[in-house]
């Protein structure tokens, strides 16, 4: 059995993969059984449904001008200036996603195929 | 409180007359469109991810499928490379999906009134993703409570099936796929919500999306581990009021 002082190198990928969902399951779960008991109604829903829209542009957001992993390997600038580019065809083309996110994507693509051919400087 | 809930739900009728298979399918051709091109192109940045780790195939799969939400995901494997304590690589993880909480806290409640779709809720919250879960919530005007459950059994499904395969072509493909392309795939998927939320109608929760926005990065700085809460309480307080502020002078 993986004990926690243990390092997650030692320990079976499978036992921690087992784990990891259980962890994540905890949320999902909690939700479901809490859900149970309030009224569908209620005003506390409304705000928690708030809490979850918070939250999730405060992790986008952190992702973008605050990356680790991977996209930390990138300009600030390009991140920002992708989503800037856009969500300015968005809102032309009418609030659509498929315009603002494909735009955004193919912006950024270029910026860093530009700096890695070394045509935009880094 | 139990026995309130159990009012609510027999207070509305069930319809049994809907066509289940019609729903499903439904569900799955409007997942088949852009949240499942969605996954399928962040799934990749993650299954080159899981290769570049050292880690096997069936890891990357089983880890798509059962945690089944990105951020978490990458914790998950980011850790491992560390070679961080077992503890920590947890407690990453379940941070970084601690947001299934209030989302599954606000997805349940939609299939009250249906003995089906509420038999069924600890399945719902687990193939629940922030695609699964924007998709039936953008729904839920025109679907009766017993409809939502094969439309959103529909939209999930698909979204495992492209989730799957994602994970698996950008494992196998992780040695060939350049620099540009990968990175370009892992930005897609923060994108790709930014928009989603950009386009809701509901006023409080852009104002919460709006505050969460600015706050989050400043949240980050002051304590990593912990901004994630923080942020959804503080940016989703302040769009809950802002709304009720907004309407009292409307």
């Amino acid at each position: 059995m993986t004990d926690a002082m243990s390092t997650s190198a030692q320990a079976a990928p499978w036992v921690l993969l087992i784990m990891a969902i259980s962890a994540t399951y905890l949320w999902r779960g909690m939700g479901a059984v809490i859900a149970a008991r309030i009224d569908p109604e209620s005003e506390f829903l409304q705000w928690i449904a708030c809490v979850a829209y918070g939250l999730l542009a405060g992790l986008i957001s952190r992702i973008i001008f605050l990356p680790v992993g991977l996209l930390d390997n990138t300009e600030l600038v390009d991140r920002l200036g992708a989503t800037v580019f856009g969500f300015v065809l968005f809102v032309i083309f009418k609030r659509n996603i498929a315009v603002g996110t494909l735009s955004a994507a193919g912006l950024f693509m270029l910026l860093v195929w530009l700096r890695t051919q070394g045509i935009l400087s880094a | 409180m139990a026995q309130r809930g159990h009012t609510i739900s027999t207070l509305v009728h069930s319809d049994v007359n809907i066509d289940v298979w019609k729903l499903f399918r439904q569900g799955f051709r409007e997942g088949f469109s852009l949240p499942a091109f969605m996954v399928l192109a962040s799934m990749i940045g993650y299954g080159a991810l899981v290769h570049s780790a050292g880690m096997n195939i069936f890891i990357a799969i089983v880890s798509t499928i059962g945690i089944w939400g990105l951020p978490g995901q990458v914790a998950f494997v980011e850790y491992i490379i560390l070679g961080a304590p077992v503890a920590s690589l947890l407690l990453a993880v379940s941070l970084a999906n601690m947001r299934f909480l209030p989302m599954s806290l606000s997805l349940v409640p939609l299939f009250r009134g249906s003995p089906s779709g509420w038999r069924w809720r600890y399945l719902w919250v687990q193939v629940m993703s922030v695609n699964t879960w924007v998709g039936l919530l953008r729904k839920v005007p025109e679907l009766s409570p017993d409809e939502r459950g094969p439309y959103y059994a529909g939209f999930s499904s698909v979204c495992l099936m492209t989730g799957t395969v994602g994970t698996t072509l950008g494992f196998l493909m992780a040695e060939t796929l350049p620099f540009f392309i990968t990175v370009t795939l892992v930005f897609i998927n923060p994108i790709y919500f930014a928009f989603v939320f950009a386009a809701m109608r509901v006023r409080a929760c852009l104002i919460a999306f709006a505050a969460g926005a600015i706050t989050g990065p400043l949240f980050y700085l002051l304590t990593p581990e912990w901004s994630l809460p923080i942020c959804g309480i503080v940016a989703g307080t302040a769009g809950f009021y802002a709304d009720r502020l907004l309407r009292r002078f409307a």
